[in-house]
């Protein structure tokens, strides 16, 4: 009888506390439980808000020629790249700003940024959209040292356009600046704002993180390990692609038209043809793997490091540059920093291990800051896949109440569910 | 004792499981681990996404540093004069004129697809798109309104490129054209032919008006074709656009053609 006690106590250990919820799965009406369908397939067209058309949107692309001395740098077939582009979208009168900064690879005109443009813009907010700084055009024409990753550093070139932006439109009547960003635009989010409590030239009103990565390291390992999945029935001359492309084949075939809406990945996920969560990982890795591949080709080719390609190989517009995609396919993000960005940190920034590089890039680096920072807050989803253990476990002591957890969607999935953009508005005009 | 011992150690051992797959399900901080649902390669040293990836980018390409200044030009004629022209177009007309104009074009491109389609000896779908025609040239008043979609006839594409593919013609070289971009030997045949047999067929006698002293509605139809095309030059925001596009652009074909 007396073991009984223990036993009832380390039963319950094991069981655990039960899991801070805040918000069920029914309560919060996200119908895809599946995080990978989530991160790739986004929220069925019917759950998303209603938003403006494009021309109901008075909205411009600008450029802005941030490195001169790239313009004779870079070779011939960089030209498009060589101004940094953003969009800018005004309202009539005057009106608060916001700055949107992509994610991972992104251009400022991403689907995920259109979105949140929409989003605010309906807001009454004018908006700013800026590419990440690891994307290919923001590292040519904007980046200072062209080899993204280093987070403080990759804000303060952001802020340098962001103040150049606002250089560019004098004219603009604006009562307020506003920050977001998602996934690792949310992180750069962060630092950006951490800047601007020493520059002050914006003074924030409110920044939102939207599912930012939380340890940088964890994030890429995570999306590194995504194209390691067992894909079942792959034989020795089908390639995973072709897979896929077979599948996809079969479906059209069976409902007898090529109709690419919205709709088509959830009716595909009924059929028969539909992925396994291990397919669907591998092709999130896969979209992964292109951005490391253009974010190595591209850091590699500005600075002439000569991993990829020689420096001073002749390149015009006609060169044929697909061996050095071939050769840059081969890095993951992994092998980037170990390359690249690791040996950048301790020429430039006399930096140490990579554990203390992974501190230094990471939200970490602003816990004190974050903590005592109301204007700061941050959305984030249980299930999304960026993330490890312990890093929810960290937000939540950062953020206390200003971290809002969904229970669904993947990585970013959520963003366009109504809910979701209904709460942003909500944080951003109180 | 002993038995006491035995069954605590049982209950721990049931117990086990049990607890691991609630931790697994989530952490105490809500975390649900999506990683952990997946099964990896126990290496970690699959090359599956190299192989893919460098099997994708074998396309056959003879005409590679040609059709890259092609690729390059498009883009600067797109941006330079194509998108200004598109946008002047967007602004100066309301939405309405623009879908009916979309509408109008479409409905006499509707003549080479149920062309195609009956050469391809598509039965149902050529019934499909003779109905679509009727119905929108007539109630939908020379076209100017797309009654068919509306009415559950959706708009099937079938051009000679992809009636050739049907009868086995491979697509030969990939090919960039000034002004069109991506294609293949076989579709740019199919183009031109596409293009002589609307002339020939000069349904609703638009294609006479536009060579005898209205040339203005091939360049209406021009600007109505970049209107409905969402691709952006720079979007893809890649070194490695030309690749992923004729990636693209091979398997949309075969796509279009298996189905």
């Amino acid at each position: 009888m007396p073991h009984l006690i223990p036993l009832a106590l380390l039963l319950g250990l094991l069981a655990g506390p039960a899991p801070a919820a805040d918000l069920s799965p029914d309560a919060y009406g996200f119908p895809l439980s599946n995080p990978f369908e989530a991160t790739i397939a986004g929220t069925p067209p019917d759950l998303r808000p209603e938003l403006p058309g494009d021309d109901e949107i008075s909205q411009g692309d600008y450029s802005l020629l941030l490195r001169p001395e790239r313009e004779y740098k870079l070779p011939a077939n960089f030209w498009a790249v060589k101004k940094l582009r953003y969009r800018l979208a005004t309202q009539d009168g005057p009106a608060p700003l916001i700055f949107i900064i992509a994610g991972t690879g992104a251009h400022y005109a991403s689907g995920n940024m259109e979105l949140l443009k929409k989003v605010f813009y309906q807001g009454g907010f004018h908006v700013v959209q800026l590419s990440s700084p690891t994307s290919y055009d923001f590292m040519a024409a904007a980046s200072r040292f062209a080899t993204p990753g280093i987070s403080a550093e990759d804000a303060d070139d952001l802020y340098r356009v962001m103040q150049a932006v606002m250089a560019n439109h004098p004219q603009l009547d604006v009562t307020g600046y506003h920050l977001t960003g998602y996934s690792l635009g949310g992180l750069h989010a962060a630092f950006v704002s951490h800047l601007d409590e020493q520059r002050r030239h914006f003074n924030f009103q409110r920044v939102l993180m939207i599912n930012p990565p939380v340890n940088l390291y964890t994030s890429v390992t995570n999306l590194d390990r995504l194209v390691q999945t067992q894909v079942a029935d792959i034989r020795d001359a089908a390639s995973f692609y072709e897979r896929m492309f077979e599948k996809l084949t079969h479906y059209f075939q069976h409902k007898g038209s090529l109709d690419m809406s919205a709709a088509l990945l959830f009716d595909f996920q009924q059929s028969q043809q539909r992925l396994s969560d291990e397919e669907m990982a591998m092709l999130i890795g896969a979209s992964f793997r292109f951005s490391a591949a253009d974010i190595v080709f591209t850091s590699d080719l500005i600075n002439r490091r000569g991993l990829i390609t020689p420096p001073g190989y002749p390149i015009d517009e006609g060169t044929e540059i697909t061996p050095f995609f071939r050769r840059a396919l081969l890095c993951d993000f992994d092998c980037y920093m170990a390359e690249q960005l690791v040996p950048m940190w301790r020429k430039r920034f006399d930096g140490g291990s990579l554990p203390q590089l992974v501190n230094a890039v990471s939200l970490y680096a602003l816990e004190d800051y974050l903590r005592n920072s109301d204007k700061v807050a941050v959305m984030h989803n249980a299930d999304d896949i960026i993330l490890g253990p312990g890093d929810l476990g960290f937000l939540r002591r950062t953020f206390g109440s200003r971290l809002t957890l969904y229970p669904r969607g993947g990585h970013c999935g959520n963003m366009n569910y109504r809910v979701n953009t209904q709460a942003m508005l909500d944080f951003m005009r109180p | 004792m002993l038995r006491q011992r035995f069954t605590l150690l049982t209950l721990l051992i049931l117990a086990m499981p049990i607890s691991q797959a609630q931790t697994l399900a989530t952490d105490e901080d809500g975390f649900t681990r999506p990683l952990e649902r997946l099964t990896f390669n126990p290496g970690l040293d699959q090359r599956e996404f190299e192989r893919s990836t460098l099997l994708a980018l074998d396309v056959y390409d003879p005409l590679e540093p040609w059709n890259r200044r092609v690729y390059h030009f498009n883009q600067r004629f797109d941006e330079w004069v194509f998108l200004p022209v598109v946008n002047t177009y967007q602004a100066v007309t309301p939405r309405f004129v623009r879908s009916g104009v979309s509408n109008f074009f479409n409905n006499i491109g509707d003549v080479g697809n149920l062309f195609n389609s009956l050469l391809q000896l598509k039965g149902q779908r050529s019934m499909e798109i003779t109905a679509r025609v009727l119905f929108n040239s007539t109630f939908g008043v020379f076209g100017l309104w797309d009654v068919a979609s509306r009415m559950g006839l959706p708009r099937h594409r079938e051009d000679f490129g992809q009636t050739l593919g049907a009868y086995g013609v491979p697509s030969g070289p990939y090919l960039v054209l000034p002004f069109l971009g991506p294609s293949n030997l076989r579709d740019t045949a199919g183009l031109a032919a596409d293009f002589w047999v609307e002339g020939e067929i000069d349904y609703l006698g638009v294609s006479e008006a536009a060579s005898y002293g209205h040339p203005e509605i091939y360049g209406l139809r021009v600007v109505d074709l970049r209107y409905q095309t969402s691709f952006r030059y720079g979007q893809v925001n890649s070194p490695f656009e030309y690749e992923k596009v004729r990636y693209v652009y091979s398997k949309a074909r075969e796509l279009q053609i298996s189905e």
